[in-house]
Parts: C-alpha cells; sequence; structure tokens
C-alpha cells in the first residue's frame, strides 16, 4: 500500500519542554488511522509539525514522499485539515469564512459546499462570533470536505458537535476512505475511533506506545465474562487466566486473558451455565491499560 | 438590589489580588510623571523663564495643543500656574485613557472571552462585576490623586501648595473615574470589546478636539465639556474644586445609566442591531490581501477619519494663530528676530506629531497578523498552499499603503483648512505641506520595519514598539517647551528627520533612515519564515 504519511524518530522540544521524544508511524492511501492518546501527550504538536507550522527538531517527517518542512507548499495543495479548536473571525460569517478556506485551498466544489452546509444544518449567514462550538467546528469540516484532496487531518474534529451531526461526519469519512484517500483522525471519542479506524496509534508523553489494528490490540489484552451458573461459581478463581474475579451468589464477573478462552469454557459447561457474556475489551479498557499502568 | 450586585465584594478583592503589579506600575508610573517634574519646571521659571514662557504659551496654537492658564497677565504668572498649565491636561488624558482601557478589560473583554459566563454561573449577582470593577477603579484613582498631591508637597517649591497640590493630583484622579464610566456605558452599547474601546477612546478623542476649539475661542463653551473639568479647577492660582463636584455628579449618572443599561440587556449582546449576513462570501474577499482588508477595515477607517479630524483641527488655528502674532508685540519681535514665520515654525512641529500618530496605524496592521495566528485564527489557511511569505508580505504591503494614505490625509486636511483659516499672506502652499508629510514617509516605514522585527524574532515585543513610539511622540511635543539634553532628544527617531518645512530636505538622512527600515523588514521576514508559529503554544 502506498505510505501517504511516515514519521519516524520525530523529536521536537519547546524551550526545556520535550513534546515529542519518538515519533514514528505511517499513514497509508485508503486507510483510517486513529491518533489517540490523553491531553498534552502530543497529538497536536505531531500535527502541527506535519503541517510544517512548527520544525522538528530531528527524526523524518513526510507526506506524499516529500519534506513537511522543506516542501509544505506543495504537499499542501493536496491535504485539508480541521483543527482541534476551529478559531474563527467574529465578523465574518460562516458562509464567508467557508468560501474563503476553499478559496484559498483550491479544488472546490460549490454543489458539495451547499450539501453539506444543509447536511451539517449550519446557518451560513450568522456571523461567526455568534456561533457556538460545534457550529465553528461545522464550518471547518464543511471547508474541509467540500475541497479535493488526498490527505485529511482530523484534530478532535467532532468535539461539540450532537451525535446526529458526528453521524454525517462519519458518512463523510467512510465516503472519502472509500475513495482511496488516507484520513489522520485525532480524537478522544473512542467509540468513534473504534467505529472508522483500521489502525490505532496510541501516543503517551510525547512517545509512541501502541500501533496495531485494532483486532491485533485486542489480542494482546482480556475479554471480560459475565457469567452465572448452577453450581459454585468460585471454583472459576483460581484457573490460570482469570483476573479481577468478582462473585455475587451464583453470579461472577471477571477478565480473562484470550489465549485461556478456551480452558474457561472447559470448566463453565461442567457447572451448568445458565447465562454467558463475554465482551471484547473496548478501546476505552486499551486506553486506560495503557494510561493507568 | 441584593440579587443584581451580590458578593461583588468576592469579585473585588480578587481584583485587587489579580491586578496588584498592574496597579502598582499604573499608578507610580502615571503618578511621577504627573507630579516629577515640579524640581524640572522650577529651573526652568528661574530668571525671566515665566515670562518668557507665558507669552509662548498665550499662543492660540499652544493652547489648543496643551490648555489655557487662569492668569491674565504675565506679571502674575507662577510656579504653579505653569505647572498646572503644561501638566494637568495631558496628566488627565492619559488617566482617562488608562482607566477606560481597564474598565472595558473587566467588563465587556471579559464577556467576550466567555469568563462573565462562569462566573454568573456562581452565586454572584448579574452586576457585581460592573460593580466591582468601577470601585477597583475609583479607588486606583483615589490613591493615584494622593500620591500626586504628596510627591508634589514633598518638594516643598514655592507657590506648590498643600491645597494646590491636592487638588492637581484629585483633577487628574477624577479624570481617571470620567474615563472609566464612559467605558463602562460603551461596553454595554457595543456588542464587543474591540468596539467598546474604540468607541471610547473615540469619544475621548472628541472631547479633546472639540476642548482645543472652545479654549480658543471662548473657554465658556469648555466648562460644558467634561474632560474641562479637569483642567478647569486651575489648581494653584483659583483652585476651583466646584468643576469636580459637576465631574463627581456627572460620574453618579453616567454609573446609574450604565448599570441600567446593562440590567436590561442579554450577556453577549449589545444594543447595535445586528444584521444577517451573507451566506456567499464576495469576490472581493477571496484572497489572502482580500481577507486582510477586511479584517483591517474597522482599524484602518476609524484611523484614517481620526487622521482627517486631526489634520483639519489643527489647521483650523492657523487663522487664530496670525491675529495673535498681530497684536502681540513681544512674540512677533522674537520671530522677526530669527527670521523664521511662526506658521512655518507650527507646522513642522504638528507635521512631526501628526506623522507619529499616524505610524500607530501601519504598526497595529502588521501586529495584526500576529494577533491572528494567536488566535488560531489562521490555522486552516496555514494548511493551505497559501505561503508565510504571502502572509507576511500582504501585511507589510497594506501597512504600507495605511501609512502613505495616513500621511496625505492628515496632511491635506490640515493643508486645506490651515490655507482656508489664513487671512494673511504666508510662505506656506498646499506643496509645503504634501511635501513635508511625505518627508517623514521613512520614519513611518521604520516603525513598518519595527513591527517587522519582532513579527519574525520576538512577536511578543509587538507591542513594545508602541512605547517607543509614544516616548518619540512625548520628545516632540514637549521636547520644545522643555529645555533637554541633545542626547535625550536624539534618542527619539523623528529628531533625526529633517522637520519640513522649517528645515530643507534632506536626501541624506531620508535615504538612510529608509535604507534601515527596509533592512529591518527583511530581517523579520527572514525570521517570520523560519520560526514555530505560537498556536497555542
Amino acid at each position: 500500500m502506498e505510505k501517504v504519511v511516515e514519521l519516524s524518530g520525530v523529536q521536537k522540544s519547546f524551550g526545556k519542554v520535550r513534546a515529542l521524544k519518538d515519533v514514528s508511524f505511517t499513514v497509508n492511501a485508503g486507510e483510517v488511522v486513529g491518533f489517540i492518546g490523553p491531553n498534552g501527550a502530543g497529538k497536536s504538536t505531531t500535527i502541527r509539525t506535519l503541517l510544517g507550522i512548527i520544525k522538528r527538531d530531528s527524526g523524518n517527517a513526510t507526506i506524499f514522499n516529500m519534506d513537511v518542512w522543506k516542501q509544505s507548499l506543495d504537499i499542501h495543495k493536496r491535504i485539508s485539515y480541521v483543527p482541534g479548536d476551529v478559531s474563527l473571525w467574529g465578523n465574518l460569517t460562516g458562509g464567508e469564512i467557508i468560501d474563503l478556506f476553499i478559496k484559498l485551498h483550491g479544488n472546490g466544489n460549490k454543489a458539495k459546499r451547499d450539501n453539506l452546509i444543509k447536511r451539517f444544518e449550519l446557518d451560513p449567514r450568522k456571523k461567526a462570533k455568534s456561533y457556538s462550538k460545534g457550529n465553528r467546528q461545522k464550518v471547518g469540516l464543511i471547508a474541509a470536505l467540500s475541497v479535493e484532496s488526498d490527505l485529511y487531518i482530523f484534530d478532535e474534529p467532532t468535539s461539540g458537535l450532537d451525535p446526529l451531526m458526528e453521524a454525517v461526519f462519519q458518512e463523510e469519512v467512510a465516503r472519502i476512505k472509500q475513495a482511496g484517500k488516507a484520513i489522520l483522525l485525532s480524537s478522544h471519542i473512542l467509540s468513534e475511533v473504534e467505529r472508522l479506524a483500521d489502525k490505532v496509534v496510541i501516543i503517551r508523553n510525547g512517545e509512541i506506545v501502541e500501533i496495531g489494528t485494532l483486532d491485533a490490540l485486542r489480542h494482546l489484552t482480556r475479554t471480560t465474562i459475565t457469567i452465572e451458573t448452577e453450581g459454585d461459581v468460585a471454583v472459576m478463581a483460581d484457573l490460570d487466566g482469570v483476573h479481577d474475579f468478582n462473585q455475587t451468589d451464583h453470579h461472577a464477573i471477571f477478565s480473562v486473558d484470550n489465549a485461556f478462552i478456551n480452558s474457561i469454557l472447559l470448566v463453565a459447561t461442567k457447572l451448568g451455565v445458565r447465562r454467558f457474556e463475554a465482551v471484547p475489551p473496548t478501546l476505552e479498557d486499551l486506553f486506560m491499560r495503557h494510561y493507568e499502568g | 438590589m441584593k440579587e443584581k450586585f451580590a458578593r461583588w465584594d468576592i469579585l473585588f478583592f480578587q481584583y485587587l489580588k489579580r491586578d496588584w503589579k498592574k496597579i502598582l506600575i499604573w499608578i507610580l508610573s502615571l503618578g511621577l510623571f504627573s507630579s516629577g517634574f515640579v524640581p524640572f519646571f522650577n529651573e526652568m521659571s528661574e530668571g525671566e523663564g515665566l515670562i518668557a514662557m507665558y507669552e509662548t504659551l498665550q499662543n492660540p496654537a499652544m493652547i489648543y495643543m496643551i490648555g489655557p492658564t487662569s492668569i491674565n497677565s504675565a506679571g502674575d504668572y507662577t510656579l504653579g500656574a505653569m505647572y498646572a498649565h503644561e501638566m494637568l491636561l495631558f496628566s488627565s488624558l492619559f488617566a482617562m485613557i488608562i482607566s477606560a482601557l481597564h474598565v472595558v478589560g473587566h467588563t465587556r473583554k471579559e464577556e467576550d472571552l466567555g469568563l462573565t459566563e462562569l462566573v454568573r454561573s456562581f452565586q454572584i449577582g448579574r452586576q457585581a462585576n460592573s460593580l466591582a470593577t468601577i470601585v477597583e477603579t475609583i479607588l486606583i484613582n483615589g490613591l493615584l490623586a494622593l500620591l500626586i498631591g504628596s510627591v508634589m508637597i514633598s518638594f516643598d517649591a514655592y507657590t506648590i501648595t498643600i491645597e494646590g497640590s491636592f487638588l492637581f493630583g484629585a483633577s487628574i484622579g477624577m479624570a481617571g473615574i470620567l474615563g472609566a464610566t464612559i467605558a463602562l456605558i460603551m461596553a454595554q452599547i457595543m456588542s464587543s470589546s474591540s468596539g467598546a474601546t474604540g468607541s471610547t477612546l473615540g469619544i475621548i478623542g472628541l472631547l479633546y478636539i472639540i476642548r482645543a476649539g472652545t479654549d480658543v475661542t471662548n473657554i465658556e463653551f469648555s466648562k460644558a465639556n467634561p474632560l474641562s473639568w479637569t483642567y478647569l479647577t486651575f489648581p494653584f492660582t483659583e483652585n476651583d474644586g466646584s468643576f469636580l463636584i459637576y465631574a463627581a455628579v456627572f460620574c453618579l449618572v453616567m454609573v446609574i445609566i450604565a448599570f441600567t443599561l446593562e440590567g436590561a440587556r442579554d450577556m453577549g449582546s449589545g444594543y447595535l442591531p445586528e444584521r444577517a449576513g451573507r451566506d456567499h462570501a464576495n469576490q472581493s474577499l477571496l484572497s489572502i490581501s482580500g481577507l486582510f482588508i477586511r479584517l483591517n477595515k474597522n482599524v484602518m477607517i476609524s484611523w484614517l477619519v481620526a487622521f482627517a479630524i486631526m489634520g483639519a483641527a489643527y489647521g483650523s488655528i492657523y487663522g487664530d494663530m496670525q491675529g495673535f502674532l498681530e497684536s502681540n508685540e513681544l512674540i512677533r519681535q522674537m520671530f522677526v528676530s530669527t527670521g523664521i514665520s511662526v506658521e512655518v515654525s507650527f507646522t513642522s512641529t504638528i507635521m512631526m506629531i501628526m506623522i507619529i500618530l499616524v505610524s500607530i496605524l501601519p504598526i497595529a496592521v502588521v501586529n495584526k497578523l500576529f494577533n491572528e495566528e494567536v488566535q488560531l485564527h489562521l490555522s486552516q489557511i496555514f494548511a493551505t498552499k497559501v505561503t508565510r511569505s504571502h502572509l507576511f508580505w500582504t501585511s507589510i504591503g497594506l501597512s504600507t499603503l495605511a501609512g502613505v494614505i495616513g500621511i496625505l490625509l492628515a496632511s491635506l486636511s490640515l493643508a486645506w483648512t490651515a490655507l482656508s483659516t489664513m487671512t494673511q499672506q504666508s510662505p506656506l502652499n498646499l506643496t509645503s505641506f504634501i511635501g513635508a508629510g511625505l518627508n517623514a514617509f521613512p520614519s513611518v516605514l521604520f516603525f513598518i520595519g519595527l513591527a517587522a522585527l519582532t513579527l519574525g524574532w520576538a512577536p511578543r515585543w509587538g507591542k513594545a514598539i508602541y512605547v517607543y513610539l509614544g516616548y518619540s511622540f512625548l520628545l516632540n511635543y514637549f521636547g520644545s517647551i522643555l529645555d533637554l539634553p541633545k542626547w535625550v532628544s536624539r534618542s527619539a527617531l523623528h529628531s533625526w528627520v529633517a522637520h519640513m518645512p522649517l528645515d530643507s530636505f534632506e536626501i541624506g538622512s531620508f535615504t538612510v533612515i529608509l535604507m534601515i527600515s527596509l533592512c529591518l523588514i527583511l530581517i523579520g521576514y527572514s525570521g517570520y519564515i523560519r520560526r514555530d508559529l505560537l498556536e497555542g503554544a
């Protein structure tokens, strides 16, 4: 697959603060990469480095095989970006700002713009200062989605959007993914990343701590089991691979290493199962494990 | 009442805690500026100094600039009279402006930033913030008045009486409170903090110009002008405190109006109507230059109008000036002996002052680029094919254009009004005004260069340029009255520029300043295209 974004060993310090210690990952064409991490982990710094807004101290960073700092203009012709906090000129209307962004980017599609304004239910005649955070975000998204690009970078794109609008955004992302574009999606909303992303990159304290497909990451972790049995469920507590065992009468909740699922099931069948639920780890569990542990 | 102002005292103490450094600098710098020149004036008043100064300041042009005195004959002019004459109006003006900026900063600005919303969600009255702010400002101005009075008494100078000193301080303090109440009203009427600041400064400027006119023509009319209530107290001579009582009553009424207006409006809105805007952008907006023109439009129009008014205001006194010369033998002798016409001499000074003021606009336009950067307005634009050079040169170009238009407007309006009010023959014609204006173009470009330099290398210092500009302004405004050492006056850029039409055109200094300015711009450019953009960092 064609590599659209490639970072290796990128470092950046602001004064004494080392914002990025070692950032390496790739984004391929036709792929949605979820970029997650807590506040201050370096997500936005990484994105600004990619955009050539700030200059990395060391390491390599390319988009379309071009250096993000030296060839930023050629790169910028083919990317769309929506910042995490869309900040607009208070005395211009939403419609004017969208038109301006489209014009400055080039390759705009007017029909697409009008259609998106309708679907996102934005009133383009209002001055930007009267927009709520969600409406400002819509302005940024509509401008970015109305133009043709090969790479889309979204930094917390749906913060402030209501669930209906989030759904519109997700449809749009699915559409551009279908068209073979690359998408870097930084987000806190893990369910969104879970739904959209093919690959997840987790950053913590300026370092990438985990990269992989969601499935692969899940394999590294435990499944949560809820079980209700006829016999005494307590015997399961001592089995290999069982953790955080919690019992109330015939009812138990515990987590299990995925490698031991079969042996657990063998024991369980002998106890007379009334109810059995196995929940794969959510991204949230993955996330928490990385940040707590 | 309780509902409206609940727990304002908490906010009040919070503000004192938050602002104490600012308050300290404010009181000390303005206080010492207003009171600290006593020894200096004392020296100046020795010998024939007082009489000469009295005659000089009788010139309508001088009354226009610094205000009147209550003394009618040179023999009665004292140190105290001279001090109040030269210092009171300007000190009051500064006190007004600083207080006004402070009030807008704590009211409308916090509303714009969304802080008010947060504060109001607690058990705090709807109008507690305004009350806390105005009480804080009154307290600050009270302390300022006391400091000024005490410092002046401490010099123990002849005719600087205790009564006069405290009246002098109180007049300045009252000016501050006046500025604060005007700002509080505008903060309710306008729908943004920049609108509130702009309109307040506009009103203060207008009051200044109106008083200039009435002081020269008929001082009775000045008594209706709130700004005049400060210097009409005439400390050390008349010691007429009644004007301060008018001012206090006026302030009280203004505050009540402001609170009523605030009580009747929704948070975040103003009284000027909001229209629905365009759903599509005009073709003229769709480029970087179009965008920058749009973003700077209001600032540019208001300053350019201000320049034109300023030029016309100064131009309108040329007629009075000629009349004054006719009637004053002593001064006429002075000018005749030096072989300089008073109009020419006045034009050179005024032109330089106007050029310094004209420089404010280009600096503001260049600084705007950095403001946009830190406010994250350009995030999405940085990610397009628009280059940093494009942003930089558009700003510099627009700024230079604003400077040239500013110079032309100011000198043209000065020329037209001056030439039309002068009844007697004068060596001045339209070309001498325009020439004098354009001659100072390099000095405007120099400030653009300074702004470009900070933009590229130390963007957070962009505002410091105004400090240097203000310094140059004071030296030029008072340089002719105060007898400063040469190296001090040389530290202002404008002393290196030929003062046309008094001096003749100097190609040397013109080119050198022009070249230095261009270099500054280029150095700034090389920094701007290399540095990290400060986005929320």
